[in-house]
């Protein structure tokens, strides 16, 4: 490069400069130096690269906005959607984040439960509208059709579901909570109270939309109740006495509550029992998101036997724990 | 053939055409294009700020006209219009927004809107009226800045590299579309960016200039009054400083503390306490609060790559993950052409030829040569800055006064200091990252500069070649290649208005590539602008309307601007409001997924009635309390 910031003036250049080999030392003169073919080859390719990253780049500003899905993709789309839609089937978008898209299109099947799920395992068929070439996690399986219109792609994939034998949030109310004291050693019962069960000394469990890891759930939200002092924490104990069992109980928590993620430190144990036992147990923390606790209960499937879940913490506040749970077949 | 004086004069006649041509287009672009880009949260408490402090300007005519002057310093009166958006930020840029609007609206003050000000409007205003809309009329100081700011970015890079590569930095300096989005909004942070530059070139000239030694203290402290990123600035200049005098080191010689430095300590904190009437009755209390205001700033939220931040991170590996933030960023929101100009550009300058003197040789130079001007500097100048150790005088000595006489200016650190230490003062795990490139901004304007020395070693060795081949296009190669590197970012910029907050460049897949890595979308609700039509159809259910993270501010602006309805209603924030209302919006950030499950729970259903959406990439939900068909 010339160290002239006038190529075409006829000035020196300067001693020191930002330059490169092979420029001219006086631009403009007569006797322009000869280069060698290797500065010659590396001077045509920089150029050269410039102008394909610039039309690489160019070209793309110009063309991706059209590859945006229109309208009348997304009503064509939930057109064919719509047709072979049967209750009980899953709808998601691929890229998540077109997940209000598909709402808007087709937010009359995309019911609250559907969307606010605890996960995909108990639907068989799922139908993926989908764009860029992106796929849903939730759409493993076969894939039994699959149409195009325009920027989207409709795809019915299908597996076979799991048969919930229990479902624990439809069971809900049936449910009954105790807060164990622990330095007393005595379990106080958290009657019904209309809407919610409530525990004398504190805590409670009612079901809710929950925002779990930045995602709408359907919940029981059970916050770990707070001691009076230091020593043992209390426990809230959520027993639902006759669960039929699968081969599987699954119960998935979280924290809920963005903000309560982000004055909150501490963590909650959620611990299952299964009968008279403790099975398994997890800590959850802020970091935890939507956390899956599988226990295999295929030695007692079609069993039926109560399941607690019970729930502390040494640092309560801002813990807004929340669990879905679903025994399966 | 032309003698070398006609033909420097000529040369720096085409470059102040040049240098106004960028400020015309700078100024042009962003004017034709503002009114797109709805109001931030930010923006609209700046313009009721900004009125509220003109206020206090009326206040002083009407006292001088009473004869009580002295009236309107009083602490009293003082706190009524200067307390607003205080400590929260100096007033430099919102005092302008005010004098701005004041001067050039086209007064409609006494409609229906006239108890939307946030002063009494005593009756209808005399104005130069230049703009339609009141909110361009605050926006226009902030264009304004834009403007000098690729003003100084041609000049600076003029000093380093030819003409058309030197217009291609500042076009690539305008040309960002995150950049843009802030440039032309009654906000600080395209401003500062300004000043941070402004700053940056008046210590450059001061290296070899007493009076752009005093000058730069000067700059400092309006940059101080501008935002608080200029309380970092020194230390990226004390970096470049200490690099340029490393020979004092190596030879065990105390390096003096230059003009430039002592002017900053003493002229920056009188400007800036002279420039805040706010602090003028109680000087150190206030400032104190100001400093604590920010020292001790909340994290907001914010999501980088699928995680949503909102707190300094504990753990090691989100540590280390939060560290990549500002380089990340930068990576996935500059155009690719000039990033790639850039990482050229930065060979460059470290790969300098140094033909002359060393730096440890120049203590036994004489005084140097004569001191460049601010703007238009003959092309011997240029030369001379160009070369650093070109402009040496055999007789220099060092000199707290002219501390860059003596010694190569080594422009790559200076470059370099300026464009890393912004973004290595965010990769700090513990500095809040919710305004994201904004915050790093100032590093933006020497990456240009970086692209135009990467640009120019491109073109010039291109034109070597083709010299040396005698091809007559060889004249015209740089300037058609500095077309060639702008044209990506114009057509890049222009395609993410108004919403370059949600862009991401080709690397990232644009707007629906950024939001599939899980960068953030945007902030401010801003985005709504382009919803108001929808809302204004839906009488009456808009009465109770629940506008999430849209600011009351806002809403007033657009108001007065005959953009919203005047009936139209706020039910106020969080789930209250939205139990309160028929409809409302969701602006979507990843933490708000917190707001939307109140709108599920409220109105039953989870079935958007409107989605505003960029390339297919959801921006704001709209819904309505009744399920839509």
């Amino acid at each position: 490069m010339s160290t002239d910031p006038e190529p075409t003036r006829a000035e020196p250049a300067a001693p020191e400069s930002i330059s490169s080999p092979g420029s001219p030392g006086a631009p403009g003169s007569p006797a322009a130096p000869a280069l060698s073919r290797s500065a010659t080859i590396l001077a045509i390719a920089g150029a050269l690269a410039l102008l394909v990253l610039a039309v690489a780049e160019t070209a793309q500003a110009l063309i991706a906005p059209g590859r945006a899905p229109s309208d009348a993709d997304w009503i064509a789309a939930a057109t064919d959607v719509r047709a072979g839609f049967r209750a009980g089937d899953l709808i998601v978008a691929a890229p998540v984040w077109a997940d209000p898209l598909a709402r808007r299109y087709l937010g009359d099947l995309m019911t609250v439960d559907m969307d606010a799920r605890m996960d995909d395992a108990r639907y068989g068929r799922v139908w993926e509208v989908s764009q860029r070439g992106e796929r849903a996690p939730e759409a493993h399986g076969a894939t039994t059709a699959r149409h195009r219109f325009g920027a989207l792609t409709v795809r019915l994939v299908e597996r076979p579901p799991a048969v919930v034998t229990y479902d624990f949030l439809a069971h809900w109310k049936d449910a009954r909570v105790t807060r164990w004291e622990s330095v007393e050693r005595v379990s106080l019962p958290c009657p019904w109270q209309g809407d919610r069960f409530g525990c004398p000394r504190g805590g409670t469990v009612r079901r809710e939309l929950v925002e779990v890891d930045t995602r709408i759930r359907g919940a029981l939200l059970a916050p770990p109740p707070g001691g009076a002092g230091p020593g043992p924490v209390p426990i809230l104990a959520i027993e639902f006495p006759e669960v039929t069992l699968g081969r599987e109980l699954v119960v998935t928590a979280g924290l809920h509550d963005v903000w309560a993620r982000k004055y909150g430190r501490g963590t909650v144990n959620v611990e299952v029992w299964l009968g008279d036992r403790p099975v398994t147990s997890a800590t959850i923390g802020n970091r935890s998101g939507w956390h899956p606790i599988r226990i295999d209960t295929s030695a007692r499937d079609g069993q039926t036997a109560p399941v607690r879940v019970q729930i502390s913490s040494p640092e309560p506040a801002l813990r807004n724990l929340a669990f879905a749970a679903e025994a399966r077949r | 053939m032309r003698s070398p004086s006609l033909s420097s004069l000529r040369s720096g006649l085409l470059d102040r055409l040049v240098a106004v041509a960028l400020v015309v287009g700078t100024i042009a672009w962003l004017l034709g294009t503002e009114g797109r880009e709805g109001f931030g949260r930010d923006e609209a408490q700046y313009m009721r700020a900004g009125e509220r402090y003109w206020g206090w300007f009326e206040e002083i005519g009407r006292d001088l006209s009473a004869g009580h002057l002295s009236e309107a310093f009083t602490a009293a009166t003082i706190d009524r219009y200067w307390s607003d958006n205080a400590p929260d930020h100096p007033v430099v840029m919102k005092t302008l927004y005010g004098l701005s609007w004041r001067a050039f609206h086209r007064c409609t003050c006494l409609g229906p809107a006239r108890g939307l000000h946030p002063i009494p409007v005593r009756g209808r205003h005399v104005t130069i009226p230049l703009f339609a809309r009141d909110s361009t009329a605050f926006r226009f100081p902030a264009i304004l800045m834009a403007g000098l700011l690729a003003w100084l970015v041609f000049w600076f890079s003029r000093q380093l590299v030819p003409r058309a590569a030197a217009a291609a930095a500042a076009v690539m300096t305008i040309a960002q579309p995150h950049y843009f989005f802030h440039a032309p909004i009654a906000c600080f942070d395209a401003p500062i960016t300004t000043m941070a530059f402004a700053v940056g070139y008046a210590y450059w000239k001061s290296l070899r200039s007493a009076r752009w030694g005093l000058a730069c203290g000067v700059v400092f402290g309006l940059a101080l009054g501008v935002k608080h990123n200029a309380w970092l600035m020194p230390f990226f200049l004390a970096v470049h400083y200490l690099w340029m005098r490393r020979g004092d080191l190596r030879r065990r010689v105390v390096t003096r503390v230059p003009l430039a430095f002592v002017s900053m300590a003493v002229m920056g904190p009188i400007v800036f306490f002279l420039h805040w009437p706010w602090l003028w009755h109680h000087p150190i209390d206030r400032t104190r609060s100001y400093l604590r205001r920010h020292l001790e700033h909340e994290h907001y939220n914010f999501e980088y790559l699928g995680r949503n931040w909102n707190l300094p991170p504990t753990d090691f590996d989100l540590k280390v993950l939060r560290t990549t933030f500002p380089f990340v960023s930068t990576a996935l929101t500059v155009p690719v052409t000039t990033l790639g100009l850039a990482v050229v550009g930065a060979f460059a300058l470290a790969s300098r030829k140094r033909r002359a003197a060393r730096p440890e040789q120049t203590d036994r130079l004489a005084p140097s040569g004569p001191e460049p001007r601010l703007s238009g500097e003959s092309d011997r100048d240029a030369n001379v800055l160009i070369g650093g150790a070109a402009a040496l005088d055999p007789g220099a000595r060092p000199s707290w006064l002219r501390p860059g006489a003596d010694v190569d200016r080594a422009p790559g650190a200076f470059v370099a200091a300026q464009t890393f230490g912004p973004l290595a003062v965010l990769a700090i795990p513990s500095t809040p990252i919710f305004g994201g490139v904004k915050h790093f901004m100032p590093a933006m304007p020497y990456l240009a500069v970086a692209a135009g020395v990467g640009l120019a070693a491109v073109a010039g060795r291109l034109t070597a070649v083709l010299r040396a081949r005698r091809v007559s296009a060889a004249a015209p190669a740089g300037a058609l290649l500095a077309i060639v590197a702008c044209v990506p970012a114009v057509v890049e910029t222009r395609r993410s208005h108004p919403d370059g907050l949600s862009h991401y460049n080709m690397l990232a897949g644009g707007f629906a590539g950024g939001a599939t890595l899980g960068m953030n979308r945007q902030f401010w609700a801003y985005c709504v602008l382009p919803m108001l039509d929808w809302v204004n159809g839906h009488a009456p259910q808009n009465r109770r309307m629940y506008w999430h993270d849209v600011l009351g501010d806002a809403l007033s602006m657009y108001k007065r601007e005959g953009r919203l309805d005047m009936s139209v209603g706020d039910t106020g924030f969080g789930e209250p409001g939205v139990e309160r209302s028929e409809m409302g919006l969701i602006v979507h950030e990843k933490h708000w997924a917190l707001y939307e499950k109140f709108i599920w729970d409220h109105y039953g259903h989870a079935r958007p009635s409107l989605v505003r959406t960029r390339e297919g990439v959801p921006l704001v939900v709209g819904y309505e309390r009744t399920v839509p068909r």
